[in-house]
């Protein structure tokens, strides 16, 4: 019971994971490039979030209503501002501007919001739970599950089936063509990131519900993404949503087998799939 | 139709200069400086000692990263791994097993030169961007590992009390002693390397890795080999470090401000050129002394350096002073002088 | 008759290297127009500088008498000037249909009006009906000329650049395509088309240009220009056999 128990956290913790992990694959998949301040940005809108919930009374709802628009504000004033000036086949400069620009915000915010751990005033909403097959599941998780899968769904059909996805696609295959066909790539990434960037506004909302935040977590909510992305495969969006649930599940049953094990466990399984299937459980296998 | 033999011409009397007199000065200085580094306790305090420790430390690590992402194109962001890893060893070596310091610090570099062979095979598969956070998460995996390592005394971290045997002259002696040899070693060595026809390589494969490739350098090997010995690099750099601070804990050991500092150092400075990584040490050190008291809001400025010289000045201040002026300190340049021709 | 593009000059440079030494060129509405030359004459070149893939100075390119060079590719598609790329570069991944789809996608959230449709280059094209669900990689390498012909038109071009769409085909495959320009051209569409083949250029077009070494060696009309001008435009006069 308890083995199945950990199971079914390690899947609503993937659910978490799949909300940073979604907007990661989206850029790489797009454009080749990894945010490193990717994490910082959900910290950011978090933190944004709280003070607006605790100087305004807001509830979680509102905070969600206010923090995705301007989350997607963010993304496009990211791409914009500083990332269309480094795309290109050089990994190198996206590398260290999203780098020091992790930097930055870090300590900006260690500055504005003091190193102190603070999380959002749900109203009651973390502590309910409720009974399915035996086991008592917390109402919160099933809510962040049920939104990475609307997500990750909604994405995909975005991608497949509205003209800005198959732009989108056009660009990530090749872009110099993509021009060719009268798309505007920077107009294209812009939107790409303004919608990465987007779900980290939901990511923000129910990180800061469901455990607290402080300046300096950023690089975690990174790394996780970034396992959870190479596990499930590169590029594909419902890969990335699998290899969050692996990873979840990975970190849950280590950290039933002893507290200071979960995310150790996680690094463990990422570092045994890059061994033995680098292009991720459901990624095809590149020649 | 005959063969046409071509008569058997006298080849020119040329000759390949490979020094310049910017390059001259530059060595002369540099042997002063390394002089004067084994030299500190003679001329220095224990405080400045400490502090030259610290930049020398600095150096190295900047200029391992600088081998690794400038000419091996492997953008890494957790170094400290290997200089945790060393350093630990270090501490492991010379407190729980009694081996003479001095010496344990070049036994804990065994450490990080045996980790390096398989995590090389397994991050390289990675594509740039996430090699980069690939190497983050095994600084992370050894953070955790040691966290909870009862060998390491895990969170706790572990104190070099067999340091109290030694005077605080000897003891100073042997980290300046130590600092010369690791300043010798990384950057002499990377000049030294860069001169020789590995270095032709090296450069061959930082200007464009698939015309180099062409040319018969085998680039795979070349970027294996450079990743360990950088990481050999940075284990030294983190014993003679730790060594100093005479304690440990997993936290100091794998602090990712090392990748931060060896980036900006890099970037900043010039990334591909050794003068760049001096220019860039000297200017963090000064940064350092001078706003390191206003906490965070310096490194929101570092961090922000950082991003604009990514996006606006990607050479550095080497590259763009060498773009005016071409006296490089350290030429590794080949030039064909005929010294009949005027 | 005023031209619809024409190129005044036109130098351009890779870098350090020069590819084009001022080329003067005129397409008329309606027209088929050659361009043919050795391998790195500068053609493809020529092709990519009017698309705005490389920059080159306003003044020497001009859309209906508008300088235009230099303008972003993707402005280009929305003047009306579309490109047939060399090696096809189709997007992989995708399948035949929302291959051609970007493009309809793009024609119409611009507005451009033309012609073409997707039933339209079914009826050119009956192979693109057929694999309109398959990748398109798996195509062989006509069909995928033929994808790559039916995304550019449905750009709903004025000027239709087609750069060595016979590279790599078999003689039967190219019959078949070049069976198709004709009626390209019955649409509206002035082409401008790069050809290794002199004979099928000859065919094709109305006019032709050679190139060499970034330099117009000779221009006429394809029906009066003679093998022995054109053998001395291709390799240049005075490169003789040793």
């Amino acid at each position: 019971m308890e083995w199945f128990d950990a199971l079914v956290q390690g899947i609503l913790l993937g659910g978490m994971y799949a909300q940073y992990a979604l907007g990661m694959a989206l850029m790489f998949g797009v454009m080749r490039i990894v945010n490193i301040s990717h994490g910082d940005l959900v910290i950011l809108l978090s933190l944004i979030g709280i003070s607006m919930a605790t100087a305004w009374g807001l509830a979680p709802v509102s905070v969600l209503v206010i923090l995705v628009p301007l989350a997607v504000l963010m993304g496009w004033l990211l791409q914009k501002a500083v990332l269309n000036k480094v795309v290109g086949s050089d990994p190198l400069p996206s590398l260290i501007a999203t780098f020091g620009l992790s930097i930055a915000l870090q300590n900006l915010m260690l500055q504005i919001w003091s190193a102190n751990s603070r999380s959002l005033p749900g109203h009651g909403i973390e502590s309910q739970s409720i009974e399915i097959a035996g086991i008592y599941v917390g109402v919160l998780p099933l809510i962040v599950l049920a939104v990475a899968t609307g997500l990750t769904w909604g994405l995909d059909l975005m991608l497949k089936r509205t003209r800005f996805g198959r732009a989108l696609r056009a660009a990530s295959a090749d872009v110099e063509a993509a021009s060719m066909t009268g798309i505007n790539p920077r107009a294209v990434y812009a939107l790409a990131t303004a919608v990465a960037v987007g779900i980290l506004g939901f990511a923000a909302v129910f990180q800061s519900l469901r455990s607290t935040v402080a300046p300096a977590d950023g690089p975690a909510q990174l790394i996780y993404a970034f396992e959870a992305v190479i596990i499930g495969g590169m590029g594909a969006v419902w890969g990335a949503f699998l290899g969050s649930m692996v990873l979840g599940i990975a970190q849950a049953i280590g950290f039933r087998i002893d507290p200071g094990f979960g995310v150790l466990a996680g690094h463990l399984v990422f570092l045994f799939v890059l061994a033995t299937r680098p292009q991720g459980l459901f990624g095809k296998a590149t020649t | 139709m005959s063969a046409v033999t071509y008569a058997a011409a006298d080849l020119p009397g040329v000759q390949v200069q490979r020094q310049t007199s910017s390059g001259r000065i530059a060595m002369t200085l540099a042997l002063a400086g390394i002089v004067a580094v084994a030299a500190m306790p003679w001329w220095a305090s224990t405080g400045t000692i400490r502090s030259i420790l610290v930049l020398c430390c600095y150096i190295a690590v900047a200029q391992m990263w600088n081998l690794l992402a400038g000419y091996a194109g492997l953008v890494s962001v957790g170094q400290q791994a290997f200089m945790g890893a060393a350093g630990y060893a270090l501490f492991v070596l010379a407190q729980t097993f009694g081996i003479n310091p001095f010496l344990a610090v070049f036994l804990s570099l065994l450490v990080p030169a045996v980790l390096a062979v398989p995590l090389y095979l397994l991050l390289h598969r990675l594509d740039g961007p996430y090699f980069s956070i690939g190497t983050w998460v095994v600084a992370e995996v050894f953070r955790l590992v040691c966290s909870n390592l009862p060998l390491v005394n895990a969170g706790a971290g572990m104190s070099l009390r067999v340091m109290k045997d030694y005077s605080a002259f000897e003891r100073n002696v042997a980290m300046s002693l130590l600092c010369a040899g690791m300043l010798l070693l990384t950057v002499g060595g990377s000049y030294w390397l860069l001169r020789s026809r590995y270095g032709l390589a090296l450069i061959a494969m930082r200007d464009n890795p698939v015309a180099a490739a062409s040319q018969g350098v085998n680039v795979a090997k070349l970027r294996f080999l450079i990743y360990v010995a950088s990481a050999v690099g940075c284990g030294l750099a983190g014993a003679i470090y730790f060594m100093a601070q005479l304690r440990i804990t997993p936290g100091s050991a794998f602090d990712p401000m090392w990748a931060n500092v060896a980036i900006f150092i890099v970037m900043v400075g010039g990334i591909g050129s050794i003068e760049g990584v001096l220019i860039g040490a000297l200017i963090f050190f000064i940064a350092d002394r001078w706003f390191g008291a206003y906490g965070a809001t310096y490194f929101v400025v570092l961090g922000l350096m950082t991003l604009l010289v990514a996006l606006y000045a990607r050479t550095g201040i080497w590259g763009l002073i060498s773009r005016r002026w071409d006296a490089p300190w350290f030429p590794i340049r080949r030039k064909l002088v005929d010294p009949n021709r005027p | 008759m005023t031209a619809v593009l024409s190129t005044h000059g036109l130098i351009a440079r890779y870098g350090d290297f020069q590819a084009l030494y001022g080329v003067d060129t005129e397409l008329h509405p309606g027209e088929a127009v050659a361009l043919i030359g050795a391998n790195g004459a500068g053609k493809s070149t020529f092709l990519r500088s009017i698309m705005g893939l490389l920059p080159v100075a306003k003044e020497m390119v001009r859309l209906d008498g508008e300088p235009v060079g230099g303008t972003a590719t993707d402005r280009m598609v929305q003047k009306g000037i579309a490109i047939v790329p060399e090696g096809r570069r189709l997007f992989t991944g995708m399948s035949v249909e929302d291959n051609l789809r970007v493009a309809i996608d793009q024609a119409a959230r611009i507005g451009a009006k033309g012609g073409w449709t997707l039933a339209r280059l079914h009826k050119l094209f009956p192979i693109l009906a057929e694999k309109a669900r398959s990748q398109v990689q798996s195509l062989s390498g006509g069909q995928q000329q033929m994808v790559a012909i039916g995304r550019a038109l449905l750009c709903q071009p004025r000027v239709l650049l087609c750069d060595e769409i016979s590279l790599g085909l078999a003689p039967k495959v190219i019959r078949e395509i070049y069976a198709a320009l004709p009626e390209i051209r019955a649409a509206g569409t002035a082409m401008i088309v790069v050809e290794q083949d002199v004979g099928l250029a000859q065919s094709a077009s109305d006019r032709l240009y050679c190139m060499l070494e970034g330099r117009v060696t000779l221009t006429g009309k394809s029906g009066d220009v003679t093998r022995e001008q054109i053998g001395k435009a291709y390799f240049g006069a005075g490169h003789g056999v040793v």
